[in-house]
């Protein structure tokens, strides 16, 4: 299964995301990257209207 | 109108944007982590032991208790398992006496050195056997206590005369440790095996021929 149920001791939000193979490291990857994008598309804008 | 032809990936402001989000953002991560931790690692209390709550980090007080280790299969790793209450050295500890006997333990352990050639929680070298899960080290039974009645007695006495007592060629040194300081460090030992690590040291609770057929050694 690649989400498994919360086993760890103490509750928390990482331990909750890192229950599954890679889920923390594809989480942080994907929350990092997106907002990339958005600055890429604006600073292409900027530039073509410079 | 044709749109210009631009290059994104030569311009400095889109880079020094970019490097802001991923250090700020980092930055934010690693102060939430660090919050996030303290609640992993802060000690219990007696009450915390008495109610069956459990703990990564039990209290002091859960030296007057059997600690089992048992392998979790929904865990995937061994747990520490605090089961009923036991004399320790003869007698139920306070508190009080408990957290002072831990707090002894503990500058003993830093004052001999013992990471010089162990290693605890992670922390240490590997010259010598890893002290995280010592308590429940099946050698000290196999050793019969070192002829003292209880498993805390042996390793007591085995701490005060290890050279003549060693089990291993690379001998452990006499290092004038009291028997205050002795009782302090298998207290500290033993409340050290009774904390929740994940399952660290891995296998430590397996022989090689168990860990050939996959089994454990732990109950």
């Amino acid at each position: 299964m690649f989400f498994e149920p919360f086993t760890d001791v103490v509750p928390s939000f990482f331990g909750w995301l890192n229950q599954g193979p890679l889920t923390l490291t594809i989480f942080l990857h994907t929350i990092i990257v997106l907002p990339m994008f958005w600055i890429y598309f604006q600073e292409k804008k900027k530039l073509e209207e410079a | 109108m044709a749109k210009k032809n631009v290059s994104v990936w030569t311009s400095i402001p889109f880079w020094r944007r970019s490097a802001a989000w991923v250090t700020g953002f980092a930055v934010v991560l690693l102060i939430w982590l660090s919050f996030d931790t303290l609640g992993q690692i802060s000690m219990g209390t007696d009450e915390d032991l008495k109610s069956g709550v459990t703990k990564r980090v039990p209290g002091p007080t859960v030296i007057n208790y059997n600690i089992d280790y048992k392998f979790s299969k929904k865990r995937g790793s061994e747990v520490p398992i605090i089961g009923d209450k036991e004399p320790f050295f003869g007698k139920e500890w306070s508190v009080e006496d408990a957290a002072a006997l831990l707090h002894l333990g503990k500058l003993t352990s830093q004052a001999k050195n013992c990471m010089n050639c162990h290693t605890l929680l992670g922390n240490g070298a590997y010259y010598a056997p890893d002290l995280t899960k010592a308590w429940l080290d099946p050698t000290w039974e196999a050793m019969g206590y070192f002829g003292q009645k209880t498993k805390e007695e042996g390793i007591a006495h085995f701490l005060q005369h290890p050279a003549e007592n060693a089990i291993h060629t690379r001998r452990m040194p006499n290092l004038a440790i009291t028997p205050e300081e002795a009782k302090g460090l298998v207290a500290f030992l033993k409340h050290m095996s009774s904390i929740d690590t994940n399952g660290f040291p891995r296998n430590f609770s397996k022989t090689v021929e168990q860990f050939k057929q996959g089994g454990t050694n732990a109950r």
